[in-house]
């Protein structure tokens, strides 16, 4: 029943928004892979990039060469419905990770029971991790599978690579919602923040490519590290993979410092 | 003996608002205690003290002779509580939380579980969202005997019980009185715990204003009397009883305030023709009133240490 501890529960909370989740993202890189070779035949992709100029960058499209899976992929998903939907998730999930049990009103009962108030968030934060990965090797099979079905060349290290990358995206935002609403207690405000917080830096990065004086503000977006390096195409950076998670593990510190200092909502 | 619970000057303010000032407080081992107050008196705010849950603006307090910030686990795995507002995981069956909980303290015997669910007769196949509040009240009481703490802390522990239930939930009280343990119930009707109490404590605009046996309580207990008369009766006559105030007789009906004893009332009304003696057991709040004034709040704390307030 998977009730032994905070870390087994939240697994099971977590376990069919997941599902959804998982089988969206994977089945939709999954059927693009599939119908790449069709539809590249039938369109010409970098011609409608080329045409469409600077604003192409806005689609992430700014790296990309679309007459391969790899860049096809690259632009149509990794660059930017793949990182929302995953930021997403995790914020989502990490928002209730405190804030839920507070205005659900069940954080009194489960915290005379003795857990401690870091421990719960490290245990709920170990569910969410174990959760990302999952979705993210749930997405690379079905890309692989699709690929293969189709016969497109797609190396299967640099998806990995690029699904690390994704999932410490993933987490960077999910460490944010999880600060603020360790903090507060708001769930809501949590989630909009780092929504927003995700929305801005997306443009920022994007858009620096076209827009001159935003360069200087690349580097504060997390975007900037999780696709500078074109992990689809090059493999993984670790630098910048450390920047991304060094974040996480930051706002993660910030995160059980505030609740354990804090009155908590009755 | 270590105290079960023992606070010093505890002090909560939420900004600018009280929660509770300066409150002494001291419960001894063994003990079925009562912490009473109207509602918004400070009775939660001291119970979430005591579980670590706010952090007091000053002041301290111990539970089992442990602080209750630095040894917040060892306190956890010796006390259990059932809070006001008991709020469940809706998805879960009453048996999936209540072994949930187990699981989290690590030492409850299912057998002692199982009895519980038993003598408060709950269904524990099905989903919480789906229960009354006496029945989700059952699954909180479950869970907080379960653990078979040194101490219980309750808040409000009986609200939407039936009143069957409410006597179960009595004798596992004074079974764990019995066996030594200490029971702290909070409640803002004192009828609902008199007769289950050793002592009480009376806390009202966050300050502690007296700790007292229940007994004493009684003896000072306020009831309003109304009685009937075959014919009209001298005020005289009733003017100067002892304990008898607010005395109006009109015609053949007299109705007063009685403190403490109705013996010579009673005795003095028994001359007459009585046809009918209707009496009203007075709230808590209007004992608050009568026997503590109607005052800001503020001194009242020393109330306990006036004259005529002897603890027994």
């Amino acid at each position: 029943m998977l009730l032994h501890n905070v870390f087994t529960k939240t697994i099971r909370d977590l376990r069919w928004p997941t599902f959804w989740v998982a089988l969206g993202m994977g089945s939709m890189t999954g059927y693009f892979a599939l119908l790449f070779p069709t539809y590249s035949r039938l369109v010409d992709l970098n011609a409608i990039l080329a045409k469409m100029g600077p604003a192409a960058a806005l689609l992430g499209a700014s790296l990309g060469d679309a007459s391969t899976l790899v860049g096809f992929l690259h632009i149509e998903l990794f660059s930017m419905i793949l990182p929302a939907v995953m930021a997403g998730f995790a914020a989502a999930a990490a928002s209730g990770f405190t804030a839920g049990e507070e205005s659900r009103g069940t954080i009194d009962l489960l915290l005379s029971f003795p857990i401690s108030r870091r421990r719960l968030i490290l245990e709920k934060s170990l569910a969410v991790l174990i959760w990302c990965v999952v979705t993210a090797v749930v997405v690379l099979v079905f890309a692989l599978a699709g690929a293969t079905l189709s016969a497109s060349p797609l190396p299967a290290d640099r998806l990995a690579s690029s699904l690390v990358m994704l999932v410490l995206l993933g987490l960077d935002f999910g460490a944010v919602a999880l600060a603020i609403s360790a903090a507060t207690g708001n769930r809501a405000a949590a989630i909009g923040v780092a929504v927003a917080l995700m929305v801005a830096m997306y443009l920022v990065n994007t858009l620096a490519a076209v827009v001159d004086g935003l360069g200087m503000l690349q580097p504060l977006s997390l975007f900037h590290y999780y696709m500078g390096n074109d992990p689809l195409r090059n493999g993984i950076s670790l630098p910048d993979a450390g920047a991304l998670g060094a974040v996480a593990l930051v706002f993660l510190a910030v995160s059980l410092i505030a609740f354990d200092r804090r009155d908590l909502a009755a | 003996m270590t105290a079960a619970i023992e606070t010093h000057k505890l002090t909560k303010w939420y900004g600018r608002s009280r929660g509770v000032v300066d409150v002494d407080l001291v419960v001894e081992t063994g003990q079925i205690f009562g912490f009473l107050g109207p509602n918004g008196a400070g009775k939660s705010t001291t119970v979430r003290l005591l579980l670590d849950l706010l952090r007091p603006t000053s002041g301290s307090a111990r539970v089992l002779g442990l602080d209750i910030h630095a040894d917040r686990l060892a306190i956890d795995r010796r006390v259990s509580y059932v809070p006001g507002e008991l709020s469940l995981y809706d998805d879960l069956t009453g048996l999936q939380l209540l072994t949930y909980l187990g699981n989290l303290h690590g030492a409850v015997d299912s057998t002692c579980r199982d009895a519980l669910i038993q003598r408060l007769e709950l269904d524990p196949t099905k989903r919480i969202k789906s229960l009354s509040r006496g029945n989700k009240q059952k699954v909180g009481l479950v869970a907080a005997f379960m653990i078979r703490p040194e101490l219980l802390i309750l808040d409000e522990p009986t609200a939407g019980l039936d009143p069957f239930i409410q006597l179960e939930f009595e004798r596992l009280c004074e079974e764990a009185r019995g066996d030594g343990r200490t029971v702290f119930i909070s409640s803002h009707q004192l009828p609902e715990v008199e007769h289950l109490c050793d002592r009480v404590g009376i806390i009202r605009e966050g300050r502690l204003l007296a700790v007292e046996s229940i007994a004493s309580l009684k003896d000072r207990a306020l009831r309003r009397l109304e009685i009937d008369f075959g014919s009209p009766v001298p005020t005289e006559a009733f003017a100067n009883l002892p304990g008898v105030r607010d005395l109006t007789v009109e015609n053949a009906i007299l109705r007063c305030t009685v403190m403490g004893s109705l013996d010579a009332l009673v005795k003095t009304a028994a001359r007459y023709e009585v046809r009918n003696l209707r009496t009203i057991e007075t709230s808590l709040e209007e004992i608050f009133l009568a026997y503590y004034g109607a005052g800001d709040g503020t001194g009242a704390g020393t109330a306990g240490g006036e004259p005529g307030h002897a603890a027994a």
